[in-house]
């Protein structure tokens, strides 16, 4: 190991090229800082985001070990990101909002934690995102959406497999609506519209998705920060008296250390990871963790329940069409308390173009079958299967959560172990909607219909929350942590909820609330 | 080549030799010195030399594949798999990477081909390439849903199921697998500029 020069301090230092990490950067750069981004994996160019099942798996985590544990283990790799842009690279593209009723779960049912901010502080940079990258959708027909701007583009395309399962929801007394998507439906800002081939999971090298490399990264880019891919951070360094981050230490494709000084250091590698790095982050000042007076660095751990319903028809879905996303959404089940009946929200996802191969392919449909039935199950399945999938609520729970490992990286750090179990109401909400999910299909024509025995676990967020003091949560509402001034977090480890929406349109919003406010303050953060 | 502990993802070959197997669905294949694009298929056909696997590993996985998915040994299910486990995991197409393997991917595979062996040999006093083609599937039926008893590899039902997506990769994953099945394959364009 050999170790290289200081280099010369920065304005800000933020670790993780995903989403968050991005979008600040290029905030931060237009205005003139000096920022780096370091990050653990590749750089990526848009060829290497070739379309294919078996090659977008290149795209999915590949850092050091993450130990998986307690009665509901998360699948973590499928879920996180490797290189620049993240786990947005992969991303389906579905941008729901957070409902008002999201911010304040703990005030108005006793359950869960509250927001240190409601919806309508977060709303003016839900509109500024949608208007800056593009979102495809129906204000009018998403009756549940909570107040704000119409999109700035018309919905995505339908196709008969979205048009059967709507149908079969209308038929039960639900409502639809086109999923507001963050893919071009038309040609928008100078990146095309969707040619709906469903390869989005592998990313979309033509631009109509709002992945990092097509948004934000190129932004950054432009505006000079400094990228470099392929270095490893490890931890934050502190000053004396543990009050001020004066940088991070990280390790490049060579392992060859290096200390990268910076006036601001912004942690936004994931969930996961941030309260890893900052676990692995203590000093005599800070034994238990850096920012961590609170304890509750690497708690409140979540992910969303994914309760899947399959079935098969006997006619052409056009199932391979459309976007790895979904045509259509359905929140009629989006209100948390139910008389006699689970707990929490949930989005009907409805309407996601069907592979053959991989973990959301029609090779998972039927785990269970091999040999000749299975290929004739593919047969059935290459133009008739379809699911539908009710990503719902997990409340936070300080016992899920991520802690340090016994086993150490390559630099000899502990990995991120992470415990994470579901209770008996998450475990009802999912049993619900399954039995609604098969009305549904019963009602659309469905000649067969099942669900998978295993509940899929979507995203990672919480562990690092965001709330009022420094005795319930580790950071404020634009991040910065209550222990360190000058070290913000970013990314979905700030929630203190989730709702039942998918995260990657609120962390856009977040991270840009928190760079206008580092911005209009930056005396206060860097002095 | 030893397996790095962090992955630099950085191509082994070049790019452009890379990006144009991928179009087709290959891999990159180093014959001779030169690099040569090639689907598994291709690569099993020309019985291009093993990097990592066994020869009687390669037996196990081959006749493994066509019992979880017929067709899978002649689609090249191990040509493809060794493959994968001669280079770094950071760059690794496996499906074991999404579903949570620690690498070196190659513990992982050598282990689970081992345990199946033993297993075989416990109940058949043969290895399970040579049990009849009805005493295959029993085996694997067993194994989709629990370690059978004395099993020291991997948990034998995430054992089947990566093994079995490996079938699948080869077998429906690819441009012809596409053809096979009726479905548009549909790559997207090339971009004509970097956004």
């Amino acid at each position: 190991m050999v170790d290289l020069a200081t280099p010369e301090k920065v304005d800000a230092v933020i670790v993780g090229g995903g989403a968050a990490g991005c979008l600040i950067a290029a905030k931060l750069s237009q205005r003139g800082k000096h920022v780096v981004i370091l990050e653990q994996g590749p750089a990526w160019e848009p060829e290497d985001l070739v379309s294919s099942q078996i090659w977008n798996r290149r795209l999915k985590w590949a850092g050091s070990v993450v130990q998986v544990a307690g009665k509901h283990p998360i699948g973590h790799n499928y879920n996180t990101g490797w290189g620049m842009g993240g786990a947005a690279l992969h991303h389906f593209g579905n941008w729901p909002r957070l409902h008002e009723a999201d911010f304040h779960v703990k005030s108005e049912h006793g359950k869960g934690l509250d927001w240190p901010i409601s919806y309508a502080d977060l709303r003016p940079w839900y509109d500024r995102v949608q208007r800056e990258v593009g979102l495809a959708g129906d204000a009018k027909r998403e009756v549940w959406r909570p107040p704000g701007e119409p999109y700035p583009m018309p919905p995505l395309q339908s196709f008969r497999q979205g048009e059967v399962l709507a149908k079969g929801f209308a038929a039960i007394g639900l409502r639809t609506a086109p999923m507001p998507a963050a893919i071009n439906s038309v040609a928008y800002k100078g990146r095309p519209a969707c040619l709906y081939d469903g390869w989005c999971e592998a990313g979309c090298p033509i631009g109509a998705l709002v992945n990092p490399q097509a948004t934000y990264l190129a932004q950054a880019r432009q505006a000079g920060t400094d990228i470099r891919p392929h270095s490893t951070v490890t931890r934050v360094l502190s000053d004396a008296s543990g009050g001020r981050a004066t940088g991070v230490e990280y390790y490049d494709a060579e392992q060859a250390r290096h200390m990268q000084p910076a006036g601001l250091v912004i942690l936004a590698s994931n969930a996961v990871q941030n309260p890893r790095i900052l676990l692995n982050s203590a000093t005599d000042k800070h034994p238990d963790g850096l920012a961590n007076s609170s304890g509750l660095v690497g708690r409140y751990f979540m992910a969303h329940f994914g309760a899947a319903v399959k079935a098969l028809f006997d006619e052409d879905l056009e199932n391979y069409r459309g976007t790895s996303g979904n045509q259509f959404m359905c929140q009629d089940g989006y209100g948390k308390a139910r008389s006699n009946g689970p707990f929490g929200s949930y989005t009907w996802q409805i309407g996601a173009a069907v592979k053959p191969n991989d973990i959301t392919g029609i090779a998972t449909a039927r785990g269970d079958l091999f040999g000749t039935a299975l290929h004739d199950f593919f047969k059935r399945a290459a133009r008739g299967l379809t699911g539908l999938n009710a990503m719902g609520e997990q409340l936070p729970d300080p016992d899920n959560r991520v802690v340090l490992s016994d086993l150490k990286d390559a630099h000899g750090f502990p990995v991120a172990r992470v415990v994470h179990s579901a209770d008996d109401n998450l475990l009802r909400l999912a049993q619900h909607c399954q039995d609604e999910g098969k009305a549904v299909m019963k009602a659309a024509g469905a000649t067969e219909i099942w669900t998978p025995p295993n509940l899929g676990w979507i995203h990672v967020m919480g562990g690092t929350v965001m709330g009022r003091t420094a005795q319930d949560s580790v950071c404020d509402s634009f991040g910065r942590t209550h222990d360190v001034a000058n070290l913000v977090l970013a990314g979905t480890g700030l929630n203190p909820t989730e709702g039942g929406v998918h995260p990657t349109f609120t962390l856009h919003a977040l991270a840009m609330r928190a760079s206008d406010h580092m911005l209009a303050h930056w005396g206060s953060y860097t002095a | 080549m030893p397996n790095r502990p962090r992955t630099t993802s950085r191509p082994p070959v070049g790019r452009r030799v890379v990006l144009k197997g991928a179009a087709i669905g290959a891999l990159v294949f180093t014959i001779d010195g030169a690099e040569l694009a090639l689907t598994p298929r291709e690569a099993r056909a020309r019985a291009l030399p093993l990097r990592v696997l066994g020869e009687d590993e390669a037996a196990s996985l081959e006749a493994l594949g066509d019992v979880l998915l017929p067709g899978a040994k002649t689609a090249g299910i191990v040509a493809y798999v060794d493959h994968q486990l001669a280079g770094d995991p950071g760059d690794a197409l496996l499906i074991a990477r999404s579903m949570g393997v620690a690498p070196p991917f190659a513990d992982f595979y050598r282990a689970g081909l081992k345990a199946l062996d033993a297993a075989s040999r416990a109940r058949h006093d043969a290895g399970f390439a040579a049990l009849p083609e009805a005493a295959q599937s029993e085996l694997v039926r067993l194994i989709s849903h629990q370690s059978p008893d004395g099993w020291a590899g991997p948990p034998a039902p995430l054992f089947y199921a990566v093994t079995r997506n490996d079938a699948i990769d080869v077998v429906y994953g690819t441009v012809e697998g596409f053809e096979r099945l009726g479905v548009p394959y549909m790559p997207h364009i090339a971009p004509e500029r970097p956004w």
